[in-house]
């Protein structure tokens, strides 16, 4: 009987709507959390798995011994590299491939490379115009790794202090 | 022998007295940690990594210098013994550096394993680790001295395996390096197994470095076909190529050994000259054909050629699988023609000129006496020339009659040179002493026959030897009088109650002689089939410029216009395609599954490893479709074990030749010449293998003539013999030629 009465009361009194609205009126004082992708970003943590790059030391030499761990550890096979001697006797590839549709972003790559130079970006807004464009060649990552180089390594530095 | 009780983590076993701890353990599939042991080497005891726990020992033990006893306690896990295993293998770390990702030994690396169970994580070690400048050891073997760790199997290999001691460890403690002692570089033809034995990445193999890790190669058993022994081993493959051959271990075969030419040929199988598309000559111009145009254009072609089906000839290398010689003969007998042959550098075709070994491969190494005749044994059968080896080093005594003196790396008694003409008349006189010396009688026709010292002694440690062997190696195969010879040593034999091995088969030519890849009575040999009236021919896996004993005359013949020449082969080069009316590709070495039969008679039958490139297909098919093609039946084969099963059941009729017995003069007045091919240039794939081809026994190249014979000929050093420089020399019998090449025969 109380709570008929009670359910009554709320009913007619807009009980419902109020609730609502104290919400509503309670986010419309607060700062605005919406960004306005792509002008505005929302931080990313310094772990944060993106786009491949592969990096190079600061002489300009590539990272990359052509170790194949990355290929190894990798879960959903996207990796795909060949390797060769190069003139100097240094182990190096001749291919190194990734294929996004494949890649699932685990991370597994970075933490396998004994020499970081696999490394997931911050990058995540990226498409592909073709199939095709799915597989990004070492020259591809080479390249990302040249762009971003000074976030990757402020990234990579942040993180160390928890490694 | 009587046996001992012991106890070995708990486990009661018994053992024979003198048996090593780590023996037993891995008769009984307890994993002790090892480096420096090797099964087939010495002990050394100088890693000290299996060291064990003994019950009643103060100190931890080396399981496998230590014998074990009667009534031992053994624990290889306790804490002592893991303690001390821990602790070497932290000592064992401090030099080593951390290249694991580079190296190519990594993922197979004994020392990488052992760390993952023994090492720690953090060393304890903050002073400069050690660096070894590397001395390049030649093209075969990669080193990174710096990785050594010192366990000397390699040295031990050296000198109680291959024979020649060319690595050695110079200098003291911290400063012992593991180096070869010569600039040259390695030059055993055995050197590859040092690859095997290594226990970490200071050795690894030069042609392979860097082309893929070993955890993503598949291994493929399959067996080596360039000489008799057939070794057996893996071909570890990638992504469709043949990437690395490695031993794989048969006691009865080749025990843990193989030789560098079964290790590195496979190189050859990736050479540019590959033949990927059949092709055909249409109006003097090859063009590339389908597989039915080129089949059709064969087949016609050969109708067309080979009217009388006699005028058809089959010829065939010494490399080909016993499937591929079965069908290949059943097409030719089939289609009604008995010119079929593969003895293509043999000088003597006679029917006759067939011997059969009388002992196995393993018996080699038990035999007290052996007479080598005619081989380089060290070059042309490594395995077999491993086997008199340890005889050699059990007492057994070794006398070589040969053209020249050879690098034997054993000690040889009595080396006796040897022209070829004078070989039969050598071993004539051998057979007389023999006669005389067990008071039997000679036959008349050894009555003219001098008898000098050397003779003597020969037939003396024939006689005196309780299990003696005669070796009659290829070199005989070049000789016009090679069945006598053989007529002779099976004499000399049956006389001394010696053994004999007929290494002058090599390659698989037992599987031909098994399925009668020669031409019965009816029909013509492969010198006759060149020089007469055969318009067709069906060549398998032949090189017309290396191949035959009279190379010119075989292109002469092949390119006659009214001559058709069908070839099945896995190369093709400019100078052969000349001849050639169509070219079929044939998937080539571990690229087609096949039989081998070796020295023992055992048919070892093996898969393909991968597929051949481009269009290439398997030999046996192409030979059954050309057959169906030709409509002959019998050819309802879908697999190459049913070709096999029938290959080995069926028995070959031999027609026997009369024997007559007469000496023949030895013309002395001409100059014999004996062409051997280097041992890595004796089939087309070795030819191509790049790394042998740089190394000392690949490079080979030399026309040994005797300081007289050179006067006769007019010849000095470096002169070109033939193409060849000439080595003038005392090594070698007078009134010859020896040339020891990897270019072809000329001429």
């Amino acid at each position: 009987m109380i709570k008929k009465v009670k359910k009554l009361v709320k009913d007619f009194g807009l009980g419902e709507l109020r609730t609502g609205l104290k919400v509503t009126g309670k986010e419309f004082l607060n700062k605005n959390i919406t960004v306005q992708f792509p002008e505005e970003r929302t931080p990313i943590s310094p772990r944060f798995r993106g786009l491949h790059a592969l990096r190079r030391y600061p002489n300009g030499e590539e990272r990359c011994i052509a170790c194949k761990l990355c290929e190894a550890v990798c879960p959903a096979n996207a990796i795909t590299i060949d390797s060769e001697m190069r003139e100097d006797g240094t182990r190096r590839t001749t291919q190194y491939d990734i294929d996004l549709f494949k890649c699932i972003f685990c991370g597994f790559c970075e933490e396998a490379c004994p020499v970081d130079a696999i490394v997931e970006t911050h990058i995540f807004d990226y498409a592909f115009e073709s199939r095709e464009g799915s597989i990004i060649d070492k020259k591809g990552l080479l390249a990302i790794g040249d762009e971003n180089e000074e976030e990757i390594s402020k990234a990579r530095l942040e993180d160390s202090k928890y490694k | 022998m009587s046996e001992i009780e012991f106890e070995i983590d708990g486990k009661l076993v018994t053992a024979n007295p003198g048996d090593s701890i780590i023996s037993i353990a891995d008769r009984e599939g307890i994993d002790v940690p090892r480096f420096c042991y090797h099964k087939k080497l010495s002990v050394a005891a100088n890693c000290r990594m299996c060291l064990v726990d003994i019950e009643g020992s103060p100190k931890a033990q080396p399981a496998c210098s230590t014998p074990v006893a009667n009534g031992m306690k053994i624990h290889t896990r306790n804490d002592k013994a893991k303690s001390a295993q821990k602790a070497v293998m932290e000592f064992l770390l401090i030099n080593h550096p951390l290249d694991c990702p580079i190296c190519d030994q990594g993922g197979e690396c004994e020392l990488q394993d052992v760390a993952m169970e023994y090492g720690t994580d953090v060393s304890k070690f903050n002073l400069g680790k050690r660096i070894v400048a590397d001395k390049g050891i030649g093209a075969l073997i990669q080193t990174d001295m710096t990785r050594c760790i010192h366990c000397t199997r390699c040295v031990r290999f050296g000198a109680e395996v291959a024979g020649i001691v060319e690595m050695g460890g110079t200098g003291r403690g911290e400063d012992v390096k593991i180096e070869p002692f010569l600039t040259e570089g390695i030059q055993s033809e055995l050197s590859g197994n040092m690859i095997d034995v290594c226990p970490v990445g200071a050795l690894t193999s030069k042609p392979f470095r860097y082309e893929a890790r070993t955890w993503q190669m598949s291994a493929v058993e399959t067996i080596a076909r360039h000489d008799l022994v057939g070794s057996n081993i893996y071909t570890q493959t990638y992504r469709g190529k043949v990437k690395r051959v490695v031993a794989r271990d048969n006691e009865l075969v080749n025990e843990t050994w193989i030789s560098d030419r079964d290790r590195f040929s496979y190189e050859g199988l990736n050479h540019e000259s590959r033949a990927l598309h059949p092709k055909i000559k249409k109006n003097n111009k090859w063009q590339e054909a389908s597989w039915e145009a080129a089949l059709d254009f064969a087949v016609n072609g050969l109708k067309k050629n080979a009217q009388n089906a006699n005028q058809l000839g089959v010829l065939a290398s010494k490399n080909s699988t016993l499937e591929e010689y079965y069908l290949m003969q059943k097409l030719a007998r089939s289609f009604g023609s008995e010119n079929i042959d593969y003895r293509l550098d043999k000088a003597d075709l006679s029917i006759r000129n067939k011997m059969l070994s009388s002992i196995t491969l393993a018996e080699m190494e038990s035999v007290d006496h052996a007479l080598i005749v005619n081989s380089y044994l060290r070059l042309e059968q490594p395995m077999i020339n491993h086997r008199i080896r340890k005889a050699t080093l059990n007492g057994a005594s070794v006398n070589t009659i040969n053209n020249k003196k050879f690098d034997f790396n054993y000690r040889t008694d009595l080396e006796v040179l040897c022209s070829p003409q004078k070989t039969l008349l050598m071993l004539q006189s051998i057979l007389k002493s023999l006669h005389n010396k067990t008071k039997t009688t000679a036959p008349k026709n050894l009555s003219k026959i001098k008898i000098d010292d050397s003779q003597n002694k020969i037939a003396d440690d024939l006689i005196a030897a309780e299990k003696p062997v005669i070796i009659l190696g290829e070199h005989v195969n070049s000789n016009i009088s090679s069945s006598d010879i053989t007529d002779v040593i099976s004499e000399i034999a049956a006389l001394a109650n010696a053994k004999i091995a007929n290494l002058s088969l090599s390659g698989n030519s037992l599987s031909a002689e098994k399925v009668g890849f020669k031409p019965s009575i009816k029909g013509q040999n492969a010198a006759s089939m060149l020089s007469e009236n055969t318009k067709a021919f069906l060549l398998m896996d032949i090189d017309l410029n290396y191949d035959f004993i009279n190379s010119k005359l075989a292109t002469d013949t092949f390119n006659k216009d009214d001559v058709f020449v069908v070839s099945l082969n896995s190369f093709e080069d400019e100078a052969a395609l000349i001849n050639l009316d169509v070219l079929l590709p044939m998937a080539g070495l571990y690229e087609s599954s096949g039989t081998h039969i070796n020295f023992d008679g055992v048919a070892q039958s093996f898969s393909a490893s991968v597929k051949g490139p481009g269009d290439s297909k398997p030999g046996w098919k192409i030979i059954k479709v050309l057959a169906d093609l030709l409509e002959l039946k019998g050819f309802d084969y879908t697999d190459s074990s049913q070709v096999a099963d029938d290959a080995l059941s069926i028995a070959v009729s031999e027609d026997n030749e009369p024997i007559e017995k007469n000496i023949k003069d030895s013309d002395d007045s001409q100059i014999a010449i004996h062409w051997q091919y280097s041992p890595y240039a004796i089939d087309g794939v070795t030819r191509r293998a790049k790394a042998l081809q740089e190394t000392q026994i690949g490079k080979m190249n030399d026309a040994f003539i005797s300081v007289a014979t050179a006067k006769e000929l007019q010849l000095t050093e470096g002169d070109l013999y033939h193409g060849v420089p000439v080595s003038i020399n005392e090594t070698i019998a007078e009134g010859c030629v020896f040339v020891h090449t990897y270019q072809s025969r000329k001429g």
